[in-house]
């Protein structure tokens, strides 16, 4: 009792005393909070004006037949979505989309990760530079990349095809971006090249969260190398590493530049994915001649993509989640 | 408080580096010294690339002439011309005058009142000007009203090209040391053996440039008119019909199989450049003029590129039949025809009129055939003895492989209404899926895509108030003639 009195009265007294304080604080952190939103207002505009409302617009027009002159007036109901789901093509470029996805993620992020761990060596001389090296694709435009690549290969690809021949690797030439077997394999290796850069800061930023004494620990109770990194390393990334897994497949469902530039979707659609499939719809064939462009199927594809993304992620959330539990029972 | 302040002066300095930014921005707004001369500019669109420098030149001259109006070209990349004029127009940023986009139709460009009618301007002794019929109801007039006008005779747009050195190399020479030119298509095969084996495979017989998924379709095109089936390849709209039963015949016309299974043959013989479904056209034209192939298909826009790298060393020659003979069918175009046009909002009209004049006046067009461009809509200025350049004259020599084929517009107005929706995938598609190997029966690929774009025209007839299957049908049209449709007929 003795103890438990003085403290209610202090607290007591804390707060008679506290009105004037609390409600300057209480200012202090509006005006500060008030900032904050002044930062992030542009931003939110934003995100408004080029995805919310999109989003909602581009629903309304599912519902129409529109080239995207003037305004929708050809009423079709749910015709669009019928056409979407019936169209091989569509399934197709999902398909291409998801191959995508299961080559690029865990290629990029086994090496991203390996790559991590010798740059985050603090011995490693040179290792800022070498850093820069490695992002440096990720700032350069895909568009870029992507005509760079196309030259390369259409102007070098009589010598690429020459080595490759000698050295017995194929029996005849090879038009890498105009062959069906190969094109899709191209833009995966350009893409994993492209984008590694990202996945390769994130895996060091969460590397050097590491407490060097766990570490040091470690070694003192006598662990290996491997034993370090599979008890210490691997379970203090995890975190950050389903975050990186998430943004990875994120970023690998939204593929459309590099495809875009490199081939097109073609030959064929051979190398359509959903995001170029989408493009075609809305703004026609590379020929605009051939395909007139059809808002309205654009929208209702997207709108089916938009879903099955949802669906995607919300499984991989699910299952990420239930590994983290079982692992952590 | 200091934070205060230092928040204070970073948007102070923000807010003075955007004043500034929009100051320098209004300062350089009004372009290069030839506009700040001029007291008006009108902004021009194109996607004249391989033309550019007719384009340029007729700009130098148009304003050494009209010293007080500037204009300021905008070159658009040819296949997404369509996409940023409606683009421009739905901001309201449109060109006071442009080259007319092939999509959407004429028609639905004026319904939209994107373009100006010309009457004011173009009165009945500007149009007597141009030859007869070059002003028709439903092409370049709407409602009686004058929109656009032809700038270019009937021409055959495509053309199998030769490299004279491939050629001799090959040992394929007449007795006077000139190139023997394959006039049909077993010739062609031959000539094509003659090069893969003599140059043992070091250079290919064929190349093209695929990238964009149209040239392809060339060789189709090219090689199944020259067999009698008149619609070609042509993709987009109407054209690509055969108007004689009113329908495509991809399916039905023995002629398409027959070229897709050639091209086939020559594809599984290796006799075309390996890389030619990932080169852009661009580059098989480079490649072309390196002699890393021996025949392309293309049209004379080729020419103007490589005379400017000084390559003339080539001969062309069009519609190769199947067998010897004169082709069974020709390219046809409509009476009248589209170049550029005004815009219904530009506010200067009458110096975007004068810039629309100039580009269609008799000289332009002369100037247009003197560098090997094309044909003019003038017919004297398309006189063969005034072109030295050998490839052109050959070009010029075979204007008669084009003529004025039927037009259902003239027939029945109303068909301007149509509006055909594309149709995917397309004979383009089906080619590159043929050609490599994803679709394995050329003819069912062909039956469907001729059910479907037949099915789309019969959609299209029901939603048009006025029009029928029979609009589209000319049972007696002889294909190597030029055709006048009636009004009503």
């Amino acid at each position: 009792m003795a103890v438990t009195a003085p403290v209610r009265e202090h607290s007591t007294d804390t707060a008679r005393a506290e009105p004037p304080r609390s409600a300057g604080r209480r200012r202090a952190r509006r005006r500060t909070y008030l900032w904050s939103y002044v930062y992030l207002a542009p931003m939110m505009v934003l995100l408004l004006v080029f995805v919310v409302y999109p989003i909602i617009a581009s629903l309304g027009y599912t519902f129409y037949k529109w080239d995207g002159i003037g305004d929708p007036s050809d009423f079709v109901g749910l015709d669009n979505f019928r056409q979407i789901v019936h169209d091989s093509i569509f399934w197709r470029s999902l398909g291409h989309t998801f191959v995508y996805a299961a080559f690029v993620v865990p290629i990029q992020l086994v090496l991203a990760l390996a790559l991590a761990l010798v740059l985050n060596n603090k011995k490693l001389r040179f290792a800022s530079f070498y850093r820069t090296l490695f992002f440096l694709p990720v700032v350069t435009s895909a568009a870029v990349i992507g005509v760079v690549i196309q030259l390369l290969v259409s102007n070098f690809g009589d010598s690429i095809n020459s080595v490759l021949l000698k050295l017995q690797v194929i029996d005849q030439h090879v038009d890498w971006l105009g062959d069906p077997h190969f094109a899709l394999g191209i833009i995966i290796l350009v893409g994993i090249w492209h984008t590694f850069g990202y996945n390769l800061v994130y895996f060091l930023a969460g590397l050097q969260t590491i407490p060097d004494e766990l570490y040091e620990a470690a070694r003192l109770d006598g662990a290996g190398r491997f034993a370090t990194f599979r008890y210490i390393t691997i379970p203090m990334l995890r975190a950050v590493g389903v975050v990186i897994v998430i943004l990875a497949v994120i970023g690998t469902f939204q593929i459309f530049d590099l495809v875009q530039v490199l081939t097109s979707g073609g030959p064929f659609f051979a190398t359509e994915v959903v995001n170029t499939y989408i493009y075609h719809l809305a703004f026609g064939g590379s020929n605009a001649n051939a395909v007139q462009p059809d808002i309205g199927l654009a929208s209702a594809a997207s709108f089916v993509y938009g879903v099955l993304l949802i669906a995607f992620s919300v499984v991989q959330v699910v299952v990420l989640r239930s590994l983290a539990k079982r692992r952590a029972l | 408080m200091s934070s205060r302040i230092s928040r204070r002066t970073l948007l102070r300095g923000a807010a003075g580096l955007a004043g500034a930014g929009a100051l320098a921005g209004c300062s350089s707004g009004n372009g290069g010294s030839s506009a700040s001369k001029a007291s008006t500019t009108i902004t021009y669109w194109d996607w004249y690339a391989s033309q550019a420098g007719w384009v340029d030149n007729e700009i130098k001259l148009f304003q050494e002439a009209h010293p007080g109006i500037a204009v300021k070209k905008t070159t658009q990349v040819s296949d997404k011309y369509a996409d940023l004029v409606s683009l421009a127009y739905r901001s309201n940023n449109a060109p006071d005058i442009l080259m007319v986009p092939k999509s959407p139709q004429l028609s639905q460009q004026i319904s939209q009142s994107w373009l100006m009618p010309l009457d004011k301007w173009a009165t009945d002794s500007w149009q007597g000007r141009f030859p007869e019929n070059s002003f028709v109801e439903g092409v370049d007039v709407f409602g009686g009203k004058v929109y656009t006008a032809p700038f270019a005779a009937p021409a055959p747009s495509l053309q199998l090209y030769v490299h004279h050195g491939v050629f001799k190399d090959a040992g394929l020479t007449n007795d006077d040391g000139s190139v023997k030119l394959p006039k049909t298509w077993d010739e062609v095969t031959g000539a094509a053996e003659a090069i893969a084996s003599k140059s043992g495979g070091k250079v290919a017989p064929f190349g093209f440039g695929n990238s964009t998924n149209t040239t392809l379709a060339w060789w189709l095109d090219l090689f199944v008119r020259g067999a009698g089936t008149p619609g070609g390849a042509a993709v987009g709209g109407i054209d690509g019909m055969d108007y004689r039963v009113g329908k495509w015949t991809f399916g039905t016309d023995r002629n398409y199989l027959d070229v897709i299974n050639l091209l086939l043959e020559w594809k599984n013989k290796n006799w075309f450049y390996p890389n030619s479904m990932s080169i852009s056209d661009e580059q098989a034209r480079a490649f072309f003029e390196r002699g890393r192939f021996g025949m392309t298909v293309g049209g004379v826009w080729n020419q103007p590129e490589w005379t400017k790298h000084k390559f003339t060393d080539y001969s062309l020659v069009t519609l190769p039949t199947p067998s010897a003979g004169d082709p069974k069918a020709l390219f046809y175009g409509p009476p009248g025809g589209k170049f550029v046009a005004v815009n219904a909002k530009t506010p200067h009209a009458d110096e975007a009129w004068a810039w629309f004049e100039w580009l269609y006046s008799p000289d332009a067009g002369k100037r247009w055939v003197e560098q090997g461009q094309g044909l003019s809509v003038y017919a004297k200025n398309n006189d063969p003895k005034s072109v030295t350049f050998a490839p052109f004259a050959q070009y010029v020599a075979m204007s008669g492989a084009a003529v004025v084929g039927p037009q259902p517009t003239i027939r029945n107005p109303k068909v301007a209404a149509v509006q055909l929706p594309g149709v995917k995938p397309d004979i383009n598609d089906v080619l590159a899926g043929v050609y490599t190997g994803q679709l394995k029966d050329p003819q069912a690929a062909l039956n469907e895509l001729t059910d479907k774009m037949n099915q789309a025209l019969g959609d299209a007839i029901t939603k048009a108030p006025g029009v029928s299957p029979k609009d589209f049908t000319f049972s007696d049209w002889d294909l190597t003639k030029p055709y006048t449709t009636k009004p009503g007929a």
